[in-house]
């Protein structure tokens, strides 16, 4: 039959275009190709460890510049000081804290400060997170938006006051009747946060002493 | 339509063949046999995701698949499609007998071919990637979404370098686990052996417990740990371990890990690449996308960025752009959803924008999807060819639908 | 006789049992009140912004009224022995403006009454819709566990639908009714502002020391006596540490108060702002802060301000100054919205929903299945022809019905027909509709009649059931990749008329086979009956592979050309081409001969099975670009309606066996008659 041909060399052409495209295609061999970079494409940022060449610490933004805003980090760097509140005692911290302070009678009142990189999760994911470790349910960002402020190193922090059960980190249990002052203070520069916790009551009598020690927060040597 | 000349008894293999591949039989088998690669290709991308789904289903000529345990064996679909292009080309459009009344189904069988044939060139000789800018950047090179390669550049003293040598992403990603490669050229002054090359791999401190199990290399207080593909494709860090050994043979080999995380993942940045020195010349290296010159440079000017009122959806973004050539100048145009920038066989379309978790107000960058393919319009001419002929078939059919029906009625009433 | 004698009962019992009244529930509530007709007009009317989209708050009421009960009116009887029956905007007006009414109105539903007694309220019947009231002793633990019952399903979405993260049935009815408790207090707490420390709800959440200031201060008149200071300014000087000073003590207590009012006034936008080229509405809460901000604001925060305390003071003062206050209010914004060419066809929208097309156009086709039914007594005779020529008429004006609504849906947002997934719903059952009604015009047997009624039947309820399980409003925005009129009114609607085919071609392929077994069918008129079902099925095939084809080559096109790729085997992709292949099958395996009258109904149904995935199986798939509908408790319907067909599918398999077995037994009797050749049967 006159088709045949046509036939085969149709069938042939496709089976062919199919496996080749299936297969790795055009491998070029074992050689360098060399290009020459244009000026849109020619600098790099050289960095000295591996560390930041995998992008494990943050640094200044690139010296091109062309980031925008030069983020800075450096918070962690710099030491803190503030003034310690009657009745309050310094305690080691986790290595997450820049101060860790507790009171009451068996230090079952706690108050720490703690410094992160960037916007720390944002507000409302913290908010929410605190919260939560109140059983309190979690709020919008509208109304996170819409909390009160008070002052933290001069500038404008969310504060955040809940009762209820508390569960910290790690906790299997929760403690009946407890308070939570915090406030958050985020920004591109990095979050700040304070976080006051303990048994209702007692929290109540050093509301006064959050305050103290919140106003005395400072960037120091 | 039965072939009925089958008076000829002697049956010739090729008659066979081509009886085989002209019938309705096999058309139909194939038709069913695609729906069910369709739909498992459909479900298992809630799995393996588009990509790999893709691959192993709708780009394969086999497929080997479990429905519990028990395996189950299907042609793929390339293959599938192949037959039913044979099937069609033949079947439809040169045995069949060129009637009136089979006008409609030849139009739009040959409308069919068309759309594969504009697949078939769109799969040998398309190509697309993207272009990402932000405001006040311009370039003429469009990056693959995928392929990375390995580059080493001479560095200048203030960290630019004016060429690359480049280890093309389709060599670099055959090398396999504990077989090294050896590449070299005259212009460099090391020899540069590749080894186990992963597409997907985190460099991971020795500190981390997952580093501490690992038997993988350690340098420089990292290791690279080999990670599962990412469902999407384009989500892959690939890394490998790589070595300078310097051909005058006087000092220790070099070695490095090399990973994609050093490259850019905003278009603000510079890529970082591993540092060595050699003879008084410093050299970097880098994991980076393979990506390719296109004949004109794109500025963008601005990005516009646009919500619906009070709720976070995107109702709109656009690019003002500014498309240079070095012959024909600088011409302003704007690049949005649905109204791509068509120049020269490129395209240009507005893809996505960035970064991730950008606010209103933020500095944005706008991100193109480039693509090059000359049998772009062949589906629009398909479509419009297999519509007439289906109308044409449909409306024969209902005209002699009609015709018999009457015939029928004026029967029944003598 | 005797089967369509008890067709016709179950029907009327099914439908008579659906009608029947519920018992009416109690509330506690001496009297109520109803408002009047001219308040409950213009308040409907009002326009607020949510969504991205300036509505009647008509709108977000029957939305709102759906989330909470799944109902959209509201029955309960009060102590006086009446029985009151209110329309959504009446109680969206109770809680906005006589919250305690609202509180004693029985809106929240439980589908399960363990979810109550979990918050140690005392349940009522397995399921049952419940008060505020009566769930504000246990909203302590409700709290408590919503936000346990939050957290899990945010975990589960994270973690990509780990198992151990899954809420079973009675947490997802908690955190439920914890969101439409807060979101219930949220309204019913909105105009506090204007109350006189009058909270209705919450009211231990003031502070004893504000309770008496709150009796007297008007927070809109702060707004005037305020130094221009920014929030955080303010904010800050409510922290200056007391010096004992009594004026600082009042100003930082006004303005927490302040503050206080302004947090419970979000959410409702009414406000068109004060720039034309701003296009968000502000709410009360807005209008505060941004009047408390900005010196330039204030005078036109004030007066929006007052214009609204002053609507809401006149709430509590009769209804002839309630009614005036209101309309008062309600030209001043159309005033507004007008000038900036907004809320144009908020009439339109109100005559819409009020028009309850959907619902009309449901009974319609439940009627006119009724009068079928009735024909089926005596198909032939003249009687039985009037009857589907009625029925057929029925289905004709419940198809107006959903067509003036689809149409009205189309101008109110100035869209072509279909957006969203509850649009393909109403589009897909008119062209259902339609078809079925051609196919009756072509054939007058009854047939194409009974295809449309089932259709429409379906489909009105399924649009009903989806908006109410969805309660949320179905005229929506759309992303930006649709934001296109000309590949919406091509692409969409024309592959959704290829889905309607599908689907009619199912239906057919059901009545044949129900057909097949129900009617006992010999001699030559029933052959013919069988033959013309057949070529029906073939041309509603033929249409389909038309419509889908094109639908979905053109859907490549507008992939191509708006972001450059034709294929990408997306699954809504795949869902079309599926649908194409298989009417392929069905075309070319008839033409191989392997399939004729049972074979190509049974396809048919297969080909429903798929219209069915694509259409709503791929959405919940939760992969792919076509992610325009995701929804909820969607694969349990899906396996329903696969079940039915899937029924239906094994009939036929059991016809073929018996078909197969009695064409064997006349061979092999032919056979021992004649020793014929082989006869071809290709």
């Amino acid at each position: 039959m006159e088709f045949t041909l046509p036939t085969l060399t149709i069938g042939a052409t496709t089976l062919a275009l199919i496996t080749t495209s299936c297969s790795d295609s055009g491998a070029s061999g074992p050689n360098l190709v060399n290009r020459k970079l244009s000026e849109n494409e020619n600098s790099f940022r050289l960095v000295e460890t591996s560390a930041e060449r995998f992008r494990y610490q943050l640094t200044p933004s690139n010296p091109s510049g062309s980031e925008g805003s030069g983020t800075s980090n450096s918070a962690n760097q710099i030491g803190l000081t503030y003034s310690t509140p009657d009745g309050w005692t310094k305690t080691p911290g986790s290595p997450m804290r820049d101060v860790n302070l507790s009171f009451g009678t068996n230090g079952e009142g706690e108050c720490y400060v703690a410094r992160l990189p960037g916007m720390g999760g944002g507000l409302l994911a913290n908010v929410n997170r605190w919260r939560q470790q109140m059983g309190a349910s979690p709020i919008t960002q509208a109304e996170a938006d819409a909390l009160p402020v008070r002052p933290l190193f001069g500038q404008p922090a969310k504060f955040i006051s809940v009762d209820g059960k508390f569960s910290g980190m790690g906790a299997t249990e929760g403690k009946d009747d407890y308070r939570m002052l915090g406030l958050i203070l985020a920004s591109e520069a990095g979050a700040v946060f304070v976080k006051m916790t303990g048994p209702r009551k007692l929290v109540e009598a050093n509301e006064k002493n959050f305050n103290i020690f919140t106003n005395s927060l400072d960037v120091g040597p | 339509m039965a072939n009925k000349k089958t008076q000829e008894k002697e049956t010739s293999l090729l008659k066979v063949l081509y009886k085989f591949f002209t019938s309705f039989k096999l058309a139909t088998v194939v038709f069913v046999l695609m729906t069910i690669v369709t739909l498992f290709g459909t479900l298992a991308q809630v799995e393996m995701g588009l990509f790999a789904a893709k691959e192993k289903y709708f780009h394969s000529v086999w497929i080997i698949d479990e429905i519990g345990n028990f395996p189950v064996f299907l042609p793929g679909g390339g293959l599938l499609m192949a037959f039913l292009f044979i099937n069609m080309s033949l079947g439809a459009v040169v045995k069949v007998k060129k009637r009136w009344k089979g006008a409609g189904t030849l139009i739009s069988h040959i409308g069919m071919l068309m759309l594969f044939g504009g697949a078939f060139v769109t799969w040998g000789l398309g190509t697309d990637g993207y272009m990402a800018l932000y405001p006040g950047m311009k370039s003429d090179r469009v990056e693959s979404y995928r392929k990375w390669q390995l580059e080493v550049m001479p560095l200048n003293d203030d960290a630019s370098a004016d060429e690359v040598w480049i280890l093309p992403a389709d060599e670099l990603s055959s090398i396999r686990p504990r077989s090294p490669r050896s590449y070299t050229t005259d212009d460099l002054p090391f020899e540069i052996i590749v080894s186990d090359y992963s597409p997907n791999a985190i460099p991971t401190p020795i500190t981390a417990p997952m580093a501490a199990g690992s038997a993988a290399r350690e340098i420089d207080g990292f290791k690279l740990l080999p990670q599962q593909k990412a469902k999407e494709a384009a989500a892959n860090i690939p890394g490998c371990y790589v070595e300078f050994k310097p051909k005058s043979g006087d000092s220790d080999n070099i070695s490095a890990i090399l990973s994609a995380y050093s490259f850019r993942f905003d278009p603000g940045e510079s890529p970082m690449p591993f540092v060595f020195e050699l003879e008084g010349q410093k050299f970097g290296a880098l994991i980076a996308k393979k990506s390719w010159h296109i004949p004109f440079e794109v500025q963008l000017d601005e990005f516009i960025f646009d919500r619906h009122p009070g709720i976070s959806m995107a109702r709109n973004y656009e690019s003002r752009v500014t498309r240079l050539e070095t012959d024909k100048g600088a011409k302003p145009l704007e690049i949005k959803m649905n109204e791509p920038m068509r120049y020269e066989g490129y395209t240009f379309f507005q893809e996505s924008f960035g970064p991730a978790g950008s606010q209103p107000g933020d500095r944005m960058y706008s991100q193109f999807a480039v693509a090059n393919n000359p049998a772009d319009q062949w589906p629009l001419w398909a479509l419009v060819v297999t519509s007439i002929g289906l109308g044409v078939h449909f409306v024969i059919m209902l005209l002699d639908y009609m015709a018999r029906s009457r015939k029928k009625r004026i029967q029944a009433a003598s | 006789m005797k089967l369509q004698f008890f067709l016709l009962l179950t029907l009327i019992v099914g439908i008579s049992s659906l009608t029947s009244a519920r018992e009416v529930p109690q509330v506690e509530l001496g009297s109520y009140d109803p408002w009047d007709s001219k308040v409950v007009e213009t308040f409907e009317n009002l326009l607020m912004q949510e969504s991205g989209r300036v509505k009647p708050i008509y709108s977000y009421s029957r939305f709102t009224l759906l989330q909470f009960s799944g109902k959209t009116s509201l029955r309960f009887g009060t102590k006086d022995g009446e029985t009151h029956e209110l329309h959504y905007s009446e109680w969206m007006l109770d809680v906005l403006f006589r919250g305690n009414v609202a509180k004693a109105l029985p809106v929240f539903v439980v589908d399960n009454s363990a979810a109550i007694v979990q918050i140690g309220v005392s349940p009522k019947e397995k399921r049952d819709r419940y008060s505020y009231d009566e769930i504000v002793s246990g909203r302590a633990k409700l709290a408590e566990l919503s936000a346990q019952y939050g957290e899990k399903q945010r975990k589960h979405t994270e973690s990509e639908k780990d198992p151990q993260y899954e809420l079973d049935p009675i947490e997802g009815m908690i955190l439920t009714l914890g969101r439409n408790i807060s979101a219930f207090e949220f309204l019913v707490g909105q105009f506090s502002f204007a109350r006189k420390g009058q909270l209705l709800v919450n009211e231990n959440i003031l502070p004893q020391e504000m309770v008496a200031l709150a009796a007297t201060l008007d927070p809109v008149a702060i707004i005037d006596k305020m130094p221009e200071m920014s929030i955080q300014q303010l904010g800050r000087a409510i922290q200056q540490p007391d010096n004992g000073d009594e004026d600082a003590r009042m100003f930082t207590s006004a303005l927490r108060l302040f503050f206080f009012y302004a947090n419970s006034a979000r959410g409702i936008n009414l406000f068109p702002p004060q720039e034309n080229d701003n296009e968000i509405w502000l709410s009360a809460s807005d209008a505060m802060l941004e009047g408390l901000e900005s010196k330039e604001a204030r005078p036109w925060a004030v007066e929006q301000l007052r214009e609204l305390q002053n609507v809401i003071e006149a709430s509590t003062q009769g209804t002839e100054t309630f009614s005036a206050a209101l309309a008062a209010f309600s030209d001043s914004q159309r005033a507004k919205a007008d000038a900036r060419g907004e809320g144009e066809h908020s009439a339109l929208e109100v005559h819409l929903y009020r028009g309850k097309y959907f619902s009309y156009a449901l009974y319609l086709f439940v009627f006119g299945f009724i009068i079928l039914a009735t024909s089926w007594f005596s198909p032939a005779s003249k009687f039985g022809r009037v009857m589907v020529l009625i029925a057929s008429l029925l289905a004709l004006a419940g198809l107006l019905l959903d067509i003036s609504g689809i149409t009205l849906r189309s101008i109110i947002r100035d869209r072509p027909p279909i957006t969203n997934l509850y649009d393909t719903v109403i589009f897909i059952t008119a062209t259902a509709v339609l078809l079925g009604l051609i196919i009756e015009y072509f054939t007058r047997i009854g047939v194409g009649a009974l295809i449309a009624i089932v259709s429409g039947m379906l489909g009105m309820f399924l649009s009903i059931k989806y908006e109410a399980k969805e309660a949320t409003d179905t005229i929506t925005q759309l992303v930006a990749v649709l934001d296109t009129n000309f590949w919406l009114a091509t692409h969409v609607t024309i592959i959704n008329i290829g889905y309607a085919a599908g689907l009619v071609s199912a239906i057919i392929g059901m009545l044949y086979l129900a057909a097949r077994f129900v009617l006992n069918l010999v001699g030559k008129e029933a052959k013919d009956f069988v033959k013309l079902l057949t070529r029906m099925n073939y041309g509603v095939v033929c249409f389909c592979l038309f419509f889908s084809l094109v639908g979905t080559v053109l859907g490549g096109i507008w992939a191509n050309y708006s972001w450059g790729r034709f294929w990408g085997w997306d699954p809504k992709e795949n869902g079309a081409l599926m649908i194409c292949i298989w009417t392929l099958v069905i075309l070319h395996g008839r033409m191989a001969g392997w399939i004729r009258d049972l074979g190509i109904h049974m396809n048919g149904i297969i080909l429903g099975i798929i219209v069915t995935f694509s259409w709503w199986g791929v959405n919940n798939l939760g992969v792919g670009l076509h992610s325009y509908g995701f929804t909820e408790g969607v694969w349990n319907s899906l396996y329903k309606s696969w079940g039915v067909m899937g029924i239906f599918l094994l009939m036929g398999i059991w016809l073929y066996i018996d078909d197969r077995a009695k064409k064997t037994a006349k061979k092999a009797e032919r056979n021992s008659k004649e020793t014929d050749p082989q006869v071809n049967s290709a």
